[in-house]
């Protein structure tokens, strides 16, 4: 029974990539994916998967990935999440969010503190830019128990070219997450916001407050926006200009959305469009967005032996959601149960976890 | 007459205590402390004390409701009595008499408690380390007349390092003592000695002699009553794992494959036994480690009525069956009440010992096997010729004359009585009873579990589970549906008869069931908790079929349909979902951003937010406000205030002080200021509205408390309601268990496993594929078997670093790279550990053996475990090599794991000079090419006088020699050293102690010790002539005596000069012998008279003229030494007249500028 490999986990198509491999990582669990866009004129992994996989190769100790020749095929063995500090190229094609957010997965796991230099495009349409992962992400962590953790901002870089710099420190290794309960909707206290500009007429910052704020009058809280022009070498190579918003709730739960512009969009529209996007986002979502929840549910999975509770919106649960909890029962075996909630007024669930009991065993004793 | 009484006498003027105590006019003690010094060294006692007894508050995972018997551990060494010692405890508790004690027996000790005796076979290694993880009480039998012995001290340190279970000491043989005296002194010692192992105080019990094969009865009472009451703290290991002693062990393996392909094919085992520790995960192939035989994933694991339940439990099955008739039935019942019984009933009294043949009955999953006794003895059983009351029971048990089937439509009555289409069923039902050929007559008692508050619950959840159909649904269909949803019941299960027939009779409940429900299953709305988790039905599927999109009934059940033919299906999509228009791009985490409507219709829907109004402060403020009070109007309005129940006096300022200029266009001056509004409220309170207030806000901190279950809830809070730290976190743990068990009791018991997993109390029956046939065919009872889970981390192999001690009883320290047998969480297995120090933490180096008392470092390869957990090592286990000093050799605890690990070892190079210039020097023999000096350029060399230096350049010429600066000039005897450091490797070696598939349990042998191989090969330890130690053979150096020239010593005072021999007086014959010369001598000596006086006159000579020609010099020096002065006197007085001439210019201008400013 000597050095008997346990079995791989086998999963199937790209989707949830980045997922799967964080939660083998954690799990250490090996996993297997075929057929990666094998049905595709662009076969195999793309440039930023690839990238990726080689950001989790620098920040693990021991970890093999093997790569079909073809590259639709990947067997992930993982290593010992390590730590320490790199500095990663990302690709033109994805955003430093693209890498930063599974990160957020890893770092409180590590043998040694999570320093990451992340250089390349700091916003996109579709990835989390860094406003949301710094307003939006680490407040979800400091809930479970990871306090001193910081995503800097050294250089914004929009794209095609980018040109960004993102430094992301993350001091706190803990053992296990903090189980965690939260059975209200939290109050919206306040509405704030980033939005920004690099290499372009600040004024188009200013419109798009106007149209942003223009939407958000009538919710009868405060609303604050602030402008963050960015000039010089520290903006990045190319011209770009976006919004973030953010509703912060009571208990220390936020929710977000986020909109860039486009050479020919109107900033007033970009910024009205934020702020319809986070209307929605509130309207769909209970104490944590949509974005968040992938976040909130691993934490909990992965916590100690205890049963955990989050109050979540019968929107959130789409494909994603679906998907998500498949593959963590896939690697961990757990199940998350749904329960509608007390209250006959609203149709929301209360999302029940029992933590694996997993504990940080990369960290060294003192 | 006058009655006389005796006269009145008046009470003594005693000077009680409490008169002493008003001496003073009042109460002494009510108005000062007597002695202030006492009474606080008894507080700082108290609180001491108190102090101690604190441990680290830790969550019991061990269920209060059923908790899993207790395992009680008999340990010692042989003859000591362990056996009687159960047998005696056994007979006290449920009035049987065992024979012999094969593996572990469970009793029923209590209204709540059961004890799993387990005997530890004595003379093994292996089963002791097993024993110490497992056990809640350890009853370490001591020989009164020995004291204690290897084995027992052995057994305590194994146990120490694996969490300290609780240890009852028992001593025996008392009887053998001849006097009073030296028993009572032999007890004394005993008890000490036993204290200074386990703890002051520990408890020892004293067993006197052996009556009738037991011990006496009242002592075996006693001592029942102390284990029966003891108390068990949670230990860290089993809080995180769960565990599981088994009891009994079935091959399932199919009699034919081992027919056919003989035995040594790799069996099908199950274990049966309680859980203990955390739930047993519930998904399929969770590994698991089976102590001394290795790791193997779980194929199927079924919780099984309880063999042994207490009593209480019973109760609540009774309880729970009667209310079940009532319901049923609904005719009222005869009330029994439930009186509370001091003591057991015997009936209560249950023993539960499989491997021990209790009563001659081992029960099975789905048979009772019934020993018949001795063959010898004549046929029994035999139909008409029935010796007894209880075969004849047996015997018309096996001519039943009722069919399987039939004794399963009773069962399905049972359950739905009211049904009418149970009847449609019988085909298939007739159908699996054919299939089954060898049925089990007997069986049909026993499957009724009697599990409390489950059956009925989960055969309503199977209907749930079942798939909706129109028509009647096909039988392997419908098994396929089960097989995706029973994930909890680990898939199908078919290899043997037995489990065959399980499996037939519940899925045949289960098509009834279909069939009763098929009307019911079409209207019902699909749960999202199941949908999430059937594999077959793919994400979207799921939603659309939960959201009661465009799934229609036929759609439903047939959820093997193939994908394409679903993608037809859902091309008939409404707008809403066509606008998903490539799932597969949105579903991923790789998009971040969520979907989102178009602008144009979110900002339709957007106009006014109004839909979500009530999710900002300000909203919820109004509707609070209009609720309460509406006709209260104020003027002033703060909208922006953060509206909370606890600030109410500062508000107002506040709002008054606030005006936000993002609200103020909004110009709503009705809102009403929340502050003013509630102060009016509460002068209108009376003290019974202001108590229920308060009281609410206590509710609200409570929530408040389970809802921020933060890690540092309420520390910073100094005034919260629990006094200490301690009683905060043992506040919060209780807070946690009572919401987890608050909400798996809210699930039915069949998600609750999902969910939950087993946990600790169920008996269980665990199957394992592919187990060598060894553990079966070398089966033996006295050796226990523990199965251990293993957390995620446990099951990858990498590098451990341990902080390791040699055992201070151990006798040799311990050698780098020689096995050690460690035992480490569940595991046993031997690894080559390198034993290592740090050199103040700039690398890690390498020790050839362990220090002698203090700890070093160890890494070694093996399967990992998370860090602090502690483990022990041992050198060897079999019986045959030990030699009877104490085994233990180690003692550590992980500190790090990690894939690899830098390990150095110091090796130095040494070369010799061979041509030395001033600082430079040629150095050979230490490296033979050009090449490796290549590589040590710049390296810092230094020879053995401590002259530093550094390599600079390879000479061309003799290979291997270079040039090297030193900071000084070395010597040719010098010996140059290049001191580096060599990476050391670690091997991978791991080799489990697989004691259980040993014929010979005790004689596991694995790979031998260094020591052990020289032995057996008659070898010599290789040593290093320059190593070993040889006498120092020092020259004697003579040195020149100390000589101080005349001169000098005249000067030095007397106290200084330098003892001297006086002069000899008499003259020595040297001195006075007389030497006439003659011939040559005579000659040389007045040759050598002359030379010496020419020389003298030479010498004369040049003095005088070189006195003269100092004489000379010493005058012209004088002469220029005048000159020189006399120029010096004439400039310094030219530099003076100079200076006073420029004074006496600046007065003047002075002067004349004072009077210039005068005019």
């Amino acid at each position: 029974m000597s050095n008997s490999k346990s079995p791989l986990r086998i999963f199937e198509g790209h989707q949830n990539f980045r997922l799967r491999i964080v939660l083998a990582t954690l799990s250490g669990i090996p996993i297997k994916l075929e057929k990666i866009r094998s049905n595709d004129l662009n076969p195999g992994l793309k440039d930023y998967e690839v990238s990726f996989l080689r950001l989790i190769e620098t920040v693990t100790n021991g970890s093999t990935i093997e790569i079909s020749y073809t590259g639709t095929t990947l067997i992930y063995r993982p290593g010992i999440i390590y730590g320490g500090s790199y500095t990663h190229q990302c690709p033109n094609s994805k955003p430093v969010g693209y890498f930063i957010e599974p990160m957020l997965y890893l770092a409180p796991f590590s043998k040694k503190k999570f320093s990451l230099l992340f250089k390349g495009i700091t916003a996109s349409h579709k990835d989390a830019g860094i406003d949301v992962l710094k307003w939006g992400m680490l407040p979800v962590l400091e809930k479970f128990g990871v306090r001193e953790c910081a995503l800097h901002t050294l250089k914004r870089g929009s794209p095609p070219l980018g040109g960004g710099e993102v430094h992301l420190v993350v001091d706190s290794l803990i053992a296990q997450p903090i189980t965690m309960h939260e059975l209200e909707t939290p109050i919206i206290s306040s509405i704030r916001g980033v939005a920004y500009s690099t290499r372009v007429s600040p004024s188009l910052v200013n419109r798009m407050i106007d149209g942003a704020q223009k939407v958000l009058k009538d919710v009868g809280c405060t609303v604050n926006i602030t402008a963050d022009v960015w000039r010089g070498e520290n903006s990045g190579k190319s011209p770009g200009w976006g919004i973030t918003l953010l509703a912060e709730m009571k208990k220390n739960w936020c929710l977000f959305s986020e909109c860039i512009g486009d050479a020919g969009d109107v900033p007033e529209d970009i910024g009205a469009k934020a702020a319809y996007h986070l209307l929605e986002e509130i309207s769909r979502s209970t104490a944590i967005g949509r974005g968040q929840l992938p976040l909130a549910i691993v934490f909990m999975v992965i916590g100690k032996e205890d049963i955990g509770r989050l109050r979540i919106n019968k929107n959130q649960i789409d494909e994603n959601f679906i998907h998500l909890l498949r593959d963590i029962k896939k690697i961990f075996g757990t199940e998350v149960y749904l329960k509608p909630v007390n209250d006959p007024e609203s149709d929301d669930f209360i999302a029940t976890v029992k933590g694996v009991g997993f504990t940080n065993a990369n960290k060294k004793i003192a | 007459m006058e009655q006389s009484n005796k006269a009145h006498r008046k009470t003594k003027e005693k000077n009680t205590a409490k008169k002493k105590l008003h001496s003073q006019g009042h109460n002494a003690k009510a108005f000062a402390v007597a002695a202030p010094g006492k009474m606080a060294k008894q507080m700082q006692r108290t609180g001491d004390k108190n102090e101690r007894k604190l441990h680290v508050p830790m969550v019991d995972r061990t269920p209060d409701d059923d908790p899993p018997p207790v395992i009680v551990c008999v340990v010692g060494p042989p003859g000591t009595g362990k056996t009687t010692l159960i047998k005696s405890l056994v007979r006290r508790l449920t009035k049987s008499t065992l024979t012999e004690i094969n593996g572990p027996v469970t009793v029923v000790s209590g209204k709540h408690r059961r004890l799993t005796f387990l005997e530890c076979p004595a003379d093994d290694l292996n089963a002791m380390i097993d024993v110490a993880k497992i056990a809640d009480l350890v009853l370490l039998m001591i020989d009164g007349n020995f004291g204690f012995e290897m084995e027992t001290m052995e057994f305590l340190n194994l146990a120490q390092h694996h969490g300290m279970p609780r240890v009852l000491g028992v001593a025996t043989h008392l009887d053998l003592f001849k006097s009073q005296s030296t028993l009572r002194a032999s007890k004394k010692r005993l008890k000490h000695r036993f204290w200074t192992e386990v703890y002051q105080g520990a408890k020892l019990f004293y067993l006197s002699g052996v009556i009738n094969g037991r011990y006496p009865d009242r002592e075996i009472l006693n001592l029942a009553r102390f284990i029966s009451v003891m108390k068990f703290r949670p230990l860290k290991w089993r809080n995180e794992h769960p565990y599981m002693l088994a009891d009994r062990i079935t091959d399932l393996t199919h009699p034919g494959l081992i027919e056919t392909q003989g035995a040594q094919i790799d069996r099908k085992v199950a274990l049966y036994g309680y859980l203990h520790g955390t739930p047993l995960a519930s998904n399929p192939a969770t590994r698991v480690h089976i102590a001394g035989v290795g790791d193997f994933p779980i194929s199927q694991v079924e919780k099984l009525p309880d063999p042994c339940p207490t009593p209480y439990f019973q109760q609540k099955v009774d309880e729970y069956q009667r209310l079940k008739m009532k319901e049923e039935s609904s005719t009222s019942t005869a009330a029994t009440t439930t009186r509370r019984r001091k003591r057991l009933n015997d009936k209560d009294k249950l023993i539960y010992a499989p491997m021990s043949d209790v009563g001659g009955i081992l029960m099975d999953k789905d048979a009772v096997y019934i020993d018949v006794g001795k063959k010898n003895e004549g046929p029994s059983f035999v139909p008409g010729e029935e010796k007894g009351e209880g075969e004849k029971f047996v015997t018309t048990l096996q001519n039943v004359d009722k069919t399987i089937g039939e004794n399963f439509d009773n069962v399905g009555l049972q359950i739905f009585s009211n049904s009418a289409e149970l009847h449609d069923v019988e085909d298939e039902q007739q159908e699996s009873s054919e299939e089954d050929e060898n049925e089990d007559h007997g069986r049909s008692q026993m499957r009724k579990p009697r599990v409390y508050g489950k059956s009925i619950q989960e055969a309503d959840e199977d209907l749930d589970n079942l798939p909706s159909d129109d028509e009647i649904p096909q039988h392997e269909e419908i098994d396929f549906a089960f097989g995706d949803e029973e994930n909890g019941k680990f898939g199908s299960e078919s290899e043997s008869e037995n489990e065959l027939n399980g499996q037939e009779e519940g899925s045949w409940e289960r098509n009834a069931a279909g069939k009763l429900n098929v009307n019911i299953n079409r209207k019902r709305k699909w749960d999202i908790g199941k949908l999430i988790y059937m594999e077959n039905v793919s994400a979207e599927d799921c939603i659309k079929r939960w959201r009661n999109e465009d799934v229609d009934d036929e759609e439903g059940g047939d959820s093997d349909s193939d994908d394409s033919n679903e993608e037809d299906f859902f091309k008939k999509k409404d707008e809403n979902s066509s606008k998903e228009s490539n799932p597969k791009q949105t579903i991923d985490l790789e998009q971040f951003v969520p979907y989102f409507d178009t602008f144009e219709k979110l900002a339709a829907k957007w106009s006014s937010v109004d839909l979500i109004k009530n999710r900002f402060i300000r909203s919820a403020v109004e509707r609070k406000a209009s609720s309460k009070a509406t006709d209260v109007d104020h003027p002033d309005s703060n909208e922006d205030e953060v509206f909370d129940d606890f600030e109410d006096l500062e508000a107002e300022n506040d709002g008054e002080l606030q005006n936000n200029a993002v609200d103020d266009r909004d110009g709503n001056e009705s809102d009403d200021s929340f502050a003013n509004f509630e102060e009016e409220e509460k002068k209108a309170l009376t003290v019974e509205e202001e108590r229920a207030l308060n009281a609410e806000k206590k509710e609200k901190y409570l929530t408040q408390f389970e809802l921020e279950e933060g890690e540092n809830f309420k520390e910073d809070d100094p005034d919260n309601e629990y006094g200490t730290w301690y009683e905060l976190q043992k506040a919060k743990m209780a807070k946690q268990l009572e919401i987890n068990n608050t909400e798996l009791d809210e699930m039915t018991p069949e998600q609750r496993q999902r969910i939950e997993g087993y946990k600790a109390g169920s008996y269980v029956r665990i199957v394992f594929e592919d187990v060598p046939m060894e553990f079966i065919e070398n089966f033996n009872p006295k050796f226990p078997i523990i199965m251990g889970g293993l957390l995620p981390v446990e099951l990858k192999f990498g590098i451990l670093n341990a902080r390791l001690r040699r055992h201070r009883w151990h006798k040799k320290i311990l050698k780098t790279n020689d096995p050690l047998v460690l035992s480490l969480g569940w595991r046993r297995f031997q690894t080559l550990p390198i034993y290592t120090t740090t050199d103040s933490r700039t690398r890690t180096r390498m020790l050839k053996y362990t220090p002698e008392h203090t700890y070093c470092n160890a890494s070694f390869y093996g399967p990992l475990c998370s860090p602090s957990t502690p483990f022990c090592g041992v050198q060897i286990v079999a019986n045959s090599d030990t030699t009877g000093g104490f085994r233990i050799a180690a003692t550590g605890v992980i500190e790090e794991i990690d894939v690899s690990v830098e390990i150095v070892k110091k090796l130095k190079l040494v070369g010799y000079p061979y041509k030395i210039f001033k600082n430079t020097a040629f150095i050979k023999d230490m490296f033979s090419s050009a090449m490796e000096v290549a590589r040590f350029e710049g390296a810092q060399i230094k020879t053995v006088s401590g002259i530093r230096g550094e390599i600079k350049r390879a000479l061309s010429k003799p290979e291997g020699h270079y040039r090297a600066a030193f900071e000084d000039k070395i010597l040719m005897s010098d010996i140059v050293i290049l001191r580096s450091w060599y990476p050391v490797e670690i091997k991978k070696f791991h080799n489990p102690v697989t004691s259980l598939l040993l014929k010979e349990k005790t004689e596991w042998k694995g790979v031998r010790l260094t020591g052990q191989i020289r032995a057996a090969m008659n070898l010599t330890t290789p040593t290093n002539p320059d190593s070993s130690y040889k006498k120092v053979e020092r020259v004697d150096r003579h040195f020149h005596g100390l000589k101080v020239p005349k001169s000098v010593r005249k000067d030095l005072p007397f106290g200084s000069q330098i003892h001297q021999m006086k002069p000899q007086k008499k003259q020595t014959y040297m001195a006075k012998r007389a030497v006439v010369l003659g011939g040559e001598e005579k000659k040389a000596r007045a040759f050598m008279q002359n030379v010496l006086t020419l020389s003298k006159a030479k010498d004369d000579k040049k003095k005088s003229k070189k006195a003269d020609q100092r004489k000379e010099r010493l005058k012209k020096l004088a002469k220029l030494e005048e000159e020189k002065t006399q120029k010096d006197k004439e400039k310094r007085k030219s530099i003076s007249h100079m200076r006073g001439r420029r004074e006496v210019a600046m007065t003047t201008m002075k002067d004349r500028a004072e009077r210039g400013n005068r005019c």
